[in-house]
């Protein structure tokens, strides 16, 4: 799929993140277009998370920028952060609200008109299967259900852009095929999904492009074509992926365990 | 996988073994902090070592001084013969040991089989199940029975010393301590385990937290009402006669005491027999408390919940609350939604974690304690000896009529210590929320401050009026208390929030450990001081003005006008100063 002709709803641009001498982000930029899914690989440590939380507004970077939705993340981040729906890798919600009142009050805090944050959590709550629990405490939920909680907060305000780190981790089947159907849904309306996941496979299928980063640089972007058209001759993401950042240490691990 | 080279259980493996082996591993992590440690936390544990040693000789010389003074002929002619309440001495703290260690235990035990998270790795290992139970036993009542021991040892050694009982007693009171602190913690993990069927764990450690923070902080304060100057004979008579009450001849814990009390003095058939019924019981309640609580945790039983709680209506089934619309439009444009959204939010979380209520009702203890003290002395400056000069006397009286305002300020700033200075921090990791948001700093910094501010401000109030109706104080001069709680709650506010911005901590798991650092510190010192400062501007020219005859509504006016200034001025200014921080917070 050709999204080009898209407008960019996030745009990065020579992106760096220092902690300390640590490199975590070094250099950065690319375009996530709207009606794009846009997948976002890496080895752990990589600086995914990192990258994944300049764009939500949650760190400051070093030097570079970040526009979501045309605004800048840094100078204009209210606006940012409104057209913005972030779900982290750990779902911590505050543990003695309950569902119902997490989703109101994240509402609330996007200035949603309170009919309209009514019709939304029902909508969601029935969406995630989670009318029963809806009104019990956040700790008495599986992790799977405060995960799913977490995306209900990121979408009560329809955003146009969506970040997503590891969105399908803790998920049965049947939640995690919700979502992916979920998120290609909201690309065809329109937004713009970027996700960082370790489950290749979901990357393959769901995504229209592909960034790879490793240890701290995008060593490449593009549609599975375009990846594999860098690599020698590899077919499957795993394969591509391994090449890209350095498999030979899994060749090391197996022959361990063998 | 080649499995020769792991590890496994060997058959017939001695279950000691690995009690042994689990807890040498806490053994192993104390040791490994302390070597880790910093120098002077070394120093500090090593020094603490030594004050227990000292501390348990001085309660042995101090225990042994005292049963002695209790037989001397002297106080027999004052309270009459006390020996009936010496004999009775091992079983009042037989059965203190009892209670404390069944009390105590109960919060370790539920910490250490469900709350810990350890225990499914450890039933995954092949370790024997027996030798987990025994380990989490040991130690949920090593702690308490170590603290049990520093402060009954002494007593019941010094009992022994003062009264000349036999050598066979000493070793006997260690070994009668320690079965009967195994039996308990036995009984106690039955206990957890009843509980956690039918209540979530983590809600019965927080009611627990809760419980034991308000008794002991109310029996460490109600020591303030007690006259112990006045004690009369009958009294201490009276007190002493308390202790016989223990020896119930149907009680096993009066028997256990009994037993060591008849082997002391040489009754060796009767103690004997004493000592052999005190042993069956407490190992064989031992063994059938581990027996059933690792039956119970392994068979699931002790781990399902059973549902006693009602399910809430869903909200949107509720009928909607009535609002006027004119109310709604006003409350809406004074206070934005996210900043409504926020308050709503922060006062149900407070609300409903019972570890914040434990915090946010010391304060009210602490202020009713206060005010019980004010109106029981009559509002009068204590005399003295009565050579203080009259002018000093007078001005004192009048500082006297405000501190009714004094002490509800008072707990207005142990509040505000809680509810502005850590009103950030008690984000904790959800803080990603706000931050992901489109909220401005100003309505963040708001909200935070309404947050704080308007609980303690309607609560500080309420507890004036209630001083000042006990008191029968003026309307005006209650008036006036009022306006000057609500300007320096807001300054007070304001700084504690500004101090908690810059010392926001995110990372914590129990709000009761919030940590703030230097910058808590510094807040808490800032806001008393500030406190001190507009007290003076607000009551100063009040007091000053009846001092010199005038009339004390002038004096009044005067004060709030200087006093408000001041409270509005650091209210605003503290919470610019840390304005640019605000949006940075989490990111460290």
């Amino acid at each position: 799929m050709n999204l080009s002709g898209n407008s960019v709803l996030i745009e990065t641009n020579h992106l760096v993140k220092l902690f300390g001498d640590k490199v975590a982000v070094n250099d950065i930029s690319f375009e996530v277009y709207a009606g794009e899914v846009f997948g976002f690989l890496g080895p752990n440590g990589a600086g995914k998370t990192t990258t994944i939380k300049m764009i939500a507004g949650l760190l400051l970077p070093t030097s570079g920028t970040v526009k979501v939705s045309g605004y800048d993340v840094q100078t204009q981040p209210l606006q940012a952060k409104a057209a913005n729906g972030y779900v982290p890798d750990t779902p911590n919600l505050y543990p003695k609200l309950s569902g119902r009142e997490l989703l109101r009050f994240v509402g609330d805090l996007y200035e949603m008109e309170r009919k309209q944050v009514d019709r939304r959590i029902d909508e969601l709550l029935r969406l995630f299967e989670l009318e029963q629990a809806g009104d019990d405490p956040i700790d008495s939920y599986s992790h799977g259900m405060q995960q799913k909680a977490a995306l209900a907060c990121a979408l009560i305000h329809d955003p146009k852009v969506l970040v997503l780190d590891e969105p399908t981790v803790g998920l049965d089947p049947r939640s995690a095929r919700l979502i992916k159907d979920m998120l290609r849904q909201m690309a065809e309306r329109g937004a713009a999904v970027f996700l960082s996941t370790h489950i290749l496979e979901i990357a393959e299928r769901m995504c229209d492009r592909i960034g790879i980063i490793d240890k701290g640089a995008l060593i490449a972007v593009g549609s599975m074509e375009e990846l594999r058209s860098l690599g020698k001759g590899e077919t499957s993401l795993e394969d591509i992926f391994l090449n890209l950042t350095g498999g030979a240490e899994y060749a090391e691990i197996t022959e361990v365990l063998r | 996988m080649n499995t020769a080279s792991l590890g496994h259980v060997q058959p017939g493996s001695s279950l000691w073994r690995y009690v042994w082996k689990l807890s040498r591993l806490r053994w192993v992590i104390f040791a490994s902090e302390f070597r880790r440690g910093r120098l002077r936390r070394k120093i500090g544990i090593l020094l603490l070592g030594l004050l227990v040693l000292a501390g348990l000789g001085f309660a042995f010389v101090l225990s042994w001084l005292l049963l002695r003074f209790l037989r001397s002929p002297q106080l027999v002619l004052y309270l009459g013969d006390a020996s009936s309440f010496l004999s009775s001495v091992p079983v009042v703290i037989l059965s203190v040991a009892f209670i404390g260690i069944l009390l105590t235990s109960f919060g370790l035990l539920l910490q250490a089989l469900y709350l810990a998270g350890d225990m499914d790795f450890l039933l995954s290992s092949p370790v024997p199940i027996r030798a987990i139970f025994i380990t989490k036993l040991l130690q949920a009542i090593l702690p308490n029975f170590g603290l049990i021991l520093l402060f009954s040892l002494p007593v019941l050694y010094g009992l022994g010393a003062s009264q000349g009982y036999n050598a066979l007693y000493y070793p006997l009171v260690l070994i009668v301590l320690s079965l009967i602190a195994l039996a308990t913690a036995g009984l106690s993990s039955l206990l957890v385990m009843a509980v956690v069927r039918i209540f979530p764990a983590r809600r019965v450690a927080e009611v627990l937290g809760f419980v034991v923070a308000i008794t002991s902080f109310i029996c460490s304060q109600t020591g303030q009402f007690a006259r112990y100057a006045s004690v009369s004979s009958e009294q201490a008579t009276q007190a002493l006669s308390m202790m016989p009450r223990f020896n119930l001849p149907w009680s096993p814990l009066a028997w256990a005491g009994r037993s060591l009390v008849d082997i002391g003095e040489g009754r060796w058939l009767s103690g004997g027999g004493l000592l052999l019924i005190t042993i069956g019981l407490t190992v064989g309640l031992f063994i059938f408390s581990l027996a059933t609580a690792e039956r119970l945790y392994y068979t699931g039983w002790a781990s399902v919940q059973v549902s006693t709680r009602k399910k809430a209506t869903p909200r949107s089934a509720r009928p909607a609350r009535p609002r006027s619309a004119s109310l709604a439009t006003l409350v809406n444009r004074v206070v934005t939604s996210p900043v409504q959204g926020i308050i709503i939010k922060d006062f149900l979380m407070l609300r409903r974690d019972l570890r914040n209520m434990s915090q946010l009702v010391t304060p009210l203890i602490l202020g009713i304690l206060y005010a019980f003290m004010l109106i029981r002395s009559g509002g009068e400056p204590p005399a003295g000896r009565g050579e203080a000069p009259a002018v000093f006397m007078e001005i004192m009286k009048n500082l006297m009529v405000y501190a009714n305002v004094g002490i509800s300020l008072f707990v207005g700033w142990t509040l505000l210590g809680r509810l502005a200075l850590m009103g950030f921090s008690q984000e904790g990791k959800n803080y990603w929320l706000l931050k992901t948001a489109p909220v401005n700093t100003a309505r963040l910094l708001a909200a935070k401050f309404l947050v704080a501010y308007l609980p303690t401000l309607f609560l500080v109030w309420a507890f004036l009026i209630v001083i000042s109706l006990v008191q029968g104080v003026t309307p005006g001069a209650l008036a006036f208390g009022m306006l000057v709680v609500l300007l320096i709650l807001a300054g007070t506010a304001g700084l504690n929030l500004a101090f908690g911005v810059t010392g926001a901590n995110f990372n914590w798991e129990d709000p009761r450990r919030i940590s703030q650092g230097s910058a808590g510190c510094l807040g808490a010192l800032a806001s008393m001081v500030f406190l001190g400062v507009s007290l003076l501007l607000f009551f100063g020219p009040a007091i000053l003005v009846k001092l010199f005859g005038g009339p004390t509504a002038i004096g009044q006016l005067v004060g709030l006008g200087l006093g408000g200034a001041a409270s509005l001025a650091c209210a605003y200014f503290s919470l610019w100063l840390v304005r640019g921080r605000v949006p940075r917070l989490g990111e460290e």
